[in-house]
């Protein structure tokens, strides 16, 4: 008895000391990733972080189209972001992949590409052929309407990713621990009644 | 160190699935009627337990406690870690339902090999020793899941040694944590309810 105890104090002095000696630059990783992705202009701008706030650094994104086909593939920077130009005007399949087991994606529709990238080739075509307006179209009131939209709503896109990677609430977290006890109350009265049983049994 | 859906392919799933219903089988076999709210609260603790970051260390990991789940559930600490999981995932979308099974497997062995590992010298009269057992306890737990998850992703990964360094570096502090905790556990078990600790084996469950 004394023995076998004396070896497993060996193997767990061992084995901290083994741990202790190595050490390595490491990636965050945590237990969810999250790739959030939106288009300005002719660009996919992307945002990689894990649950809890931290980026994803360093971590690789891979770009499919509707087909399935990879288009391209990029490294995530020191703030886990990542863009890149539209390679093709077609469904993006954004896939983030921060190894470990991590993994997230994020899709585009070619609908909102199209009309970001509309929005962007109008309004170029328009600022050089009128420098001075005394009536503006219909169109030219749409394009300016756009254009500030997307200034004044990037805050919002930005809190929205944010949100997302925000941890549980409170209400799921009392719910999952509310959940835990009365599973166990549904376990405690089946067997119980099992219980009850035998004992009837016994009496007969 | 939830493992997301999709990163798996199907065998390595049906493997663990199939490992997990392996031990929650002996585990609900195990599990008598007096164990059942032990088992729920434990089970509890590691559901709320991974929203506690560690914000120490190169990376941001949570904690496990599939040390104290092991030390003082054994086999049941299948059944209890599987619940948890379930309800992590789809309460916090941490992990995922295809992966259940690894991810049980995952947590829940570590904790069975700590509990015959360490079960009886933790349960000794005598204090030194029984602690350090007890902070081995939580600390390997974490470090043998580490491994697991690793070895999941063998088929997924480029090797196996890289990314078993790799978690296990990244969980370093919480190694550390959860032993002290797994520690602090036992000391405070000993001395307000020792039965708790004495009583699986006792009854040679």
């Amino acid at each position: 008895m004394e023995k076998g105890h004396n070896i497993q104090i060996y193997l767990i002095i061992l084995f901290l000391a083994s741990i202790l000696v190595i050490s390595n630059n490491l990636p965050a990783l945590a237990h969810k990733v999250i790739i959030f992705a939106w288009v300005e202009g002719d660009t996919v701008f992307t945002e990689s972080k894990f649950s809890g706030g931290r980026e994803a650094t360093g971590a690789q994104v891979l770009v499919f189209d509707r087909m399935g086909k990879q288009l391209l593939e990029g490294k995530t920077n020191n703030k886990g972001e990542f863009s890149f130009k539209i390679p093709k005007l077609t469904d993006l399949r954004i896939v983030l992949n921060a190894g470990m087991g991590h993994k997230a994606e994020w899709k585009i529709p070619e609908s909102e590409i199209q009309e970001e990238s509309g929005v962007l080739g109008s309004k170029m075509a328009t600022e050089s052929s009128q420098p001075v307006a005394v009536g503006l179209s219909k169109a030219e009131i749409k394009e300016l309407i756009e254009e500030s939209l997307d200034r004044k709503l990037r805050p919002i896109v930005r809190m929205m990713t944010e949100s997302q990677s925000k941890g549980p609430s409170v209400t799921e977290i009392v719910g999952g621990i509310g959940y835990i006890f009365g599973l166990m109350g549904l376990v405690l009265y089946f067997k119980n009644r099992g219980k009850k049983r035998n004992l009837k049994k016994q009496d007969d | 160190m939830h493992i997301s859906e999709g990163v798996l392919s199907a065998p390595v799933l049906v493997t663990g699935a199939a490992f997990a219903a392996a031990g929650i089988s002996i585990g609900l076999k195990k599990m008598g009627y007096e164990k059942i709210p032990q088992v729920a609260v434990l089970s509890s603790a590691f559901f709320v337990a991974s929203l506690i970051h560690v914000p120490i260390g190169p990376s941001s990991v949570h904690l496990i406690l599939n040390g104290i789940n092991g030390l003082l559930l054994g086999w049941l600490c299948f059944p209890s870690i599987l619940v948890a999981l379930a309800l992590q995932a789809i309460l916090f979308q941490f992990g995922g339902i295809t992966v259940l099974g690894i991810n049980t497997v995952n947590m829940a062995l570590p904790g069975v090999i700590c509990y015959y590992l360490f079960g009886k010298l933790v349960n000794r009269e005598g204090g030194l020793l029984s602690l350090v057992a007890a902070f081995a306890c939580g600390f390997l737990s974490v470090c043998f899941s580490g491994i697991l998850v690793a070895i999941s992703l063998v088929f997924t990964e480029q090797s196996f040694m890289s990314v078993a360094k790799l978690i296990i570096l990244a969980h370093l502090p919480v190694m550390i944590i959860e032993g002290i905790i797994t520690l602090f556990c036992v000391a405070f078990l000993k001395r307000v309810k020792p039965e708790v600790l004495g009583g699986i084996y006792g009854k040679g469950a």
